[in-house]
């Protein structure tokens, strides 16, 4: 797989995903993160032991992180040409792509674990904070590719850091709205296997104000 | 089968893990030769452990004492085998100079490591199992000599860690570089450092939850021989009752 993906210079920022390099490795950036978010999904999908879940989240997990970035780059684009950063938007994206490949490859490596937790536990809410637990470890992994990419930018114009802090942001805003619209992903083995909730349509902020409300 | 313990030998003197080979991303051992000294010392340990339960007249002993021999090398490759993708991707996204196989001859060197330790234990534990007949002594310096034996490993895993990133404990920091340059290296080895240290967390719970799903080790004289206990909650949950338990 080296030398076709490359999955270890992803990870360590060199060779064909090298910081700075000229060409963006598209397709395999693309097919990392295909591969890797799918077998990250049919693990969390599998807490119910039903393959129909396990083949909706593989293809939900890559889904979300395709489709959460795509929503945010227009925004993200327009805020690189308010800073006087849009001379440099071609490397902070191929930063962003090698960030959103490094998370699904994270999310990967994670699954054992996920996997293991599952066959040890019949507590609903411990599988989920499992996953939650898994996504957060991923993250920081993503931001460490992010950070790496932004380094030689921000070395150059000092503005980069406002637009490193404004991704994550943006990303995370949206990405928990996706990730709420497109549930279930684990598959509550009281609920049949379904791709979206019958009653999907929703607001995870509006939900978690609530949530709050109610607690107190 | 003298040559596995010679290896051995030379592994807990750390001849296999110094500091300049690792700083070059080289670890030169004989991995398969390890593992299989691994597995004989952990089945060695285990077949101490598994004696308690051949002690109280029970019927299948001798299958008692061979599942524990067999389960405890089991545990210690289960957990490497759930744990390595992850320590292999967060060391290379750390700037690791080890790739994927060194990576893996570490761990495996760490997993020979807290087997020779626990070995070690084995005649220590052989002598209380024929000197007590508590179960919950058993248990308890069970778990004493199986912590110890795992933080020796974590110990010498941390060690050989921390000289394989940047600006590491070894101090790899090019002299001539500039004062940005060494803040840069010197945030990028402490961030590799937390990796590690979370990886190793990591490591411990997904042993310590591996271990439940393979009990019983011991054998409680009170139950039938049984190779794997009903799954029921889990590792964490278990700790988090008994205490409520304890305390309520």
């Amino acid at each position: 797989m080296r030398p076709s993906l490359d999955i270890d210079g992803l990870l360590r920022g060199k060779g064909l995903h090298g910081v700075g390099g000229r060409s963006v490795p598209w397709w395999r950036l693309a097919v990392i993160l295909l591969l890797a978010g799918a077998l990250y999904g049919a693990v969390m999908g599998s807490y119910g032991g039903l393959p129909a879940q396990s083949a909706t989240s593989a293809a939900k997990v890559p889904l979300l992180v395709v489709i959460a970035s795509l929503v945010c780059l227009p925004n993200f684009y327009v805020v690189n040409l308010v800073l006087g950063l849009g001379d440099d938007f071609r490397a902070a994206f191929r930063g962003i792509l090698s960030a959103q490949a490094t998370f699904a490859v994270c999310l990967a490596s994670l699954s054992p674990i996920t996997a293991l937790c599952y066959a040890t536990t019949s507590n609903y809410h411990m599988a989920k904070l499992a996953n939650a637990a898994m996504f957060a470890l991923a993250l920081l992994g993503a931001q460490q590719t992010l950070t790496r990419h932004y380094r030689p930018l921000i070395a150059s114009n000092p503005r980069h850091r406002i637009a490193l802090l404004a991704w994550p942001t943006l990303y995370f805003f949206v990405a928990a709205q996706f990730a709420y619209v497109l549930r279930p992903y684990i598959g509550n083995p009281e609920f049949p296997a379904e791709f979206l909730r019958t009653h999907w349509w929703g607001n995870v902020y509006v939900d978690l104000w609530w949530s709050v409300r109610g607690a107190f | 089968m003298s040559q596995w313990f010679s290896n051995l030998d030379r592994l807990l003197r750390g001849e296999f893990t110094k500091k300049d080979e690792l700083q070059g991303g080289r670890v030169e051992m004989p991995a398969r030769k390890l593992i299989l000294a691994a597995v004989v010392l952990g089945g060695v340990y285990g077949a101490c452990m598994g004696l308690y339960s051949a002690m109280g007249g029970r019927e299948h002993t001798g299958w008692a004492v061979a599942a524990t021999a067999a389960k405890v090398p089991l545990l210690f490759l289960l957990t490497l085998l759930v744990t390595f993708p992850s320590l292999y991707v967060f060391a290379a996204l750390a700037n690791s100079r080890l790739g994927m196989k060194q990576m893996l001859r570490l761990l495996v060197a760490a997993i020979a490591v807290m087997l020779g330790v626990l070995a070690s234990f084995g005649p220590i534990t052989a002598f209380f199992t024929l000197s007590t007949d508590s179960h919950g002594f058993m248990v308890l310096l069970n778990v004493i000599f199986c912590g110890i034996a795992g933080m020796v490993g974590l110990a010498f895993l941390n060690r050989a860690i921390n000289a394989v990133f940047p600006g590491g404990a070894a101090g790899a920091i090019d002299e001539h570089a500039s004062a940005d340059e060494r803040r840069a290296a010197a945030e990028e080895s402490g961030r590799a450092r937390r990796i590690v240290r979370v990886w190793l967390l990591i490591f411990g719970a997904v042993g310590a939850q591996m271990a439940w799903i393979l009990r019983p080790f011991i054998g409680n004289p009170q139950l039938p021989f049984a190779l794997l206990r009903p799954r029921w909650s889990n590792f964490f949950e278990f700790i988090l009752n008994s205490m409520g338990d304890h305390w309520r």
